[in-house]
């Protein structure tokens, strides 16, 4: 077993799994074999309404309607999503691509078809997911350095500072209230908005 | 000692890269030295909970994509999540897409342009705020507001030349000119620029010169028959290993900024220096470059210690926040980007091809790698 391979088995075993697929032979066999993979398994069918959001991994059958019963707008999801495909009438693609699965798990169930999903959701979903902090990380930087540019015209403007003045009063400010200096610099940019 | 060796003990495996070929192998080479002297450190003295560190060496040969190609075998054929190295920023950036995608980790030595933040690198050399900032209030006070700005062409270069226009523009100076040679640029490319350079006589030459051109820059410069004095070279990047590469007699007079010198006065520093230049002889000089390779192995390992694991998503979040006392004094990794909060300080290149510290910061400078508080104004204070 390759060391990614033992990380990935680590990461299994602190799984919360929940299971929305009928209570048949296939779904009793899913559970188990989430288990076997150390997963903490809850099995909920029929369907409800609203998907739970409180665990790491959902392998829900996927029915009409599943887009309104997952709990999270789509591009912000809470936990990994594979969905379960039944066999022959040809899969509603639009359903599919609606339900933006990290996964698909193929019935009838096997084994490998449990663990192929699971490792792909997990690995799809955590990259998703490194991606949209990145991208907040970028959001709440540029939002920063607007604040400051616009605080430092507001002072130059009110206060008749010159720029080097504006951005030390600035820094100075947050220093002293060991606040960071984006959260000082939208402090008077919105004391400025209520006041004028 | 006892463990480190036994069988059952397996050795924690890291990732080291690193250029020994190709035009930045010069100051690659001392960042793999240093990475190698903290990880033999850190075994000498026991390992991480009883096992050995032990690296896992590629050689890139300064070649973006041949860094990529690394970071991937890396990762996928040798199962290793943690990873040392990179130099330029086109490395840098051909790295990551790897490492963001596999979730690994990897540990940046050098400084670099600022503006980025990803939540698998860690970076342990200076932004923008820890180094340009200095020594463009320090080049204007010393020697006057026109500015030249020259760079090798690529990205760092031309995102930091773009930072200094900044800073010079909005505190009263001028950039009287602005050009970009090839990494790969000889001696002979440089004479145009220094003919150029002698008919507009500016102030200062900030120079974003990188790798082996370094040393064509700083020698056409002598030839040109220049005075650092009235117009010295200020540079981010010019380190005692590039200028023992060029001689002490191209490079005396001319000004740099950084974290680290290898004259830093600190207790971690003399022990730093003396164990370096026992592995790699005498005449071996430390750097800025090769210190941040040495120190961020020994904050991965001091967060490994505690961890017991090297997943990143267990790793990381106990790596930012770590201070560690470093040979530039202490240092912490800073938890809003995982970029660390590091020491600025100018220093001049002296005879002897060392730096003689002028100007140091009176504590850290914390990192703002998106020039958020540090924006525009030189204020340092």
């Amino acid at each position: 077993m390759t060391s990614a391979e033992r990380s990935l088995r680590a990461e299994f075993a602190k799984l919360d799994a929940l299971v929305a697929v009928p209570r048949d032979d296939d779904g009793e066999f899913l559970v188990r074999e989430l288990q076997r993979a150390r997963a903490r398994v809850r099995h909920v069918w029929p369907l409800p309404d609203r998907l739970p959001e409180d665990t790491d991994i959902i392998f829900c059958a996927l029915e009409p309607g599943l887009p309104e019963r997952i709990p999270w707008v789509p591009g912000e999801p809470k936990a990994a999503l594979t969905v379960v495909v039944a066999p022959g009438a040809a899969p509603d693609l639009g359903l599919l691509v609606n339900s933006a699965p990290d996964a698909v798990l193929h019935r009838p169930i096997t084994s490998n078809g449990v663990l192929v999903s699971l490792a792909l959701a997990r690995s799809h979903f955590t990259y998703d997911r490194r991606l949209r902090w990145r991208i907040n990380k970028l959001d709440e930087s540029l939002r920063g350095m607007r604040a400051v540019e616009r605080a430092k015209e507001i002072l130059m403007r009110t206060r008749q500072m010159c720029e080097e003045e504006a951005y030390r009063f600035i820094r100075g400010q947050a220093m002293r209230r060991r606040a960071p200096i984006s959260v000082v610099a939208a402090a008077i940019v919105d004391s400025h908005d209520i006041l004028s | 000692m006892a463990g480190l060796h036994s069988r059952d003990s397996e050795p924690w495996r890291v990732g080291v890269l690193f250029s020994r070929s190709g035009c930045t192998a010069v100051i690659e080479e001392t960042q793999l030295r240093a990475t190698l002297l903290a990880l033999a450190e850190i075994n000498d003295s026991g390992g991480i909970n009883d096992r050995e560190i032990v690296p896992v060496i590629y050689d890139p040969m300064s070649d973006p994509a041949t860094f990529a190609c690394h970071a991937k075998r890396l990762m996928v054929e040798d199962s290793i999540t943690a990873i040392f190295g990179c130099y330029t920023s086109s490395s840098r950036k051909a790295v990551i897409p790897v490492v963001e995608r596999l979730n690994g980790l990897l540990w940046y030595p050098t400084p670099y342009e600022g503006f980025e933040f990803s939540p698998n690198v860690i970076y342990t050399g200076p932004a923008p705020n820890q180094n340009s900032v200095a020594l463009c209030r320090f080049l204007m006070e010393r020697y006057g507001r026109r500015f030249y700005l020259i760079g090798s062409d690529y990205v760092y270069p031309r995102e930091s030349n773009r930072i200094m226009r900044e800073l010079v523009r909005n505190n009263g100076g001028e950039v009287c000119g602005e050009t970009y040679l090839s990494l790969r640029a000889q001696h002979r490319d440089f004479v145009p620029v220094l003919g150029e350079l002698k008919r507009l006589r500016p102030d200062v030459i900030f120079s974003t010169v990188v790798g082996d051109s370094t040393s064509s820059l700083y020698q056409s410069y002598i030839d040109a028959g220049l005075e650092p004095k009235v117009m010295p070279i200020g540079s981010l990047t010019t380190t005692e290993a590039e200028v023992r590469a060029m001689g002490a007699d191209a490079a005396e007079g001319h000004v740099t900024a950084a974290s680290y010198f290898q004259s830093v006065c600190t207790e971690q520093n003399s022990f730093f220096v003396a164990r370096y230049k026992k592995r790699y002889g005498e005449d071996e000089p430390t750097n800025m470059c090769a210190e941040a390779a040495y120190f961020q192995v020994h904050i991965f390992a001091k967060a490994l210690a505690q961890t017991d694991s090297l997943d990143t998503d267990t790793l990381r979040p106990v790596v930012l926040g770590t201070e560690f006392d470093a040979p530039q004094g202490k240092v912490c990794v800073n938890e809003t980007y995982a970029h660390t909060d590091l020491w600025t300080r100018i220093g001049r290149v002296d005879s002897r091809g060392g730096f003689e510290i002028i100007e140091e910061s009176c504590a850290q400078v914390n990192a703002d790698p998106y020039l958020i508080g540090s924006g525009r104004a030189l204020a340092c204070s």
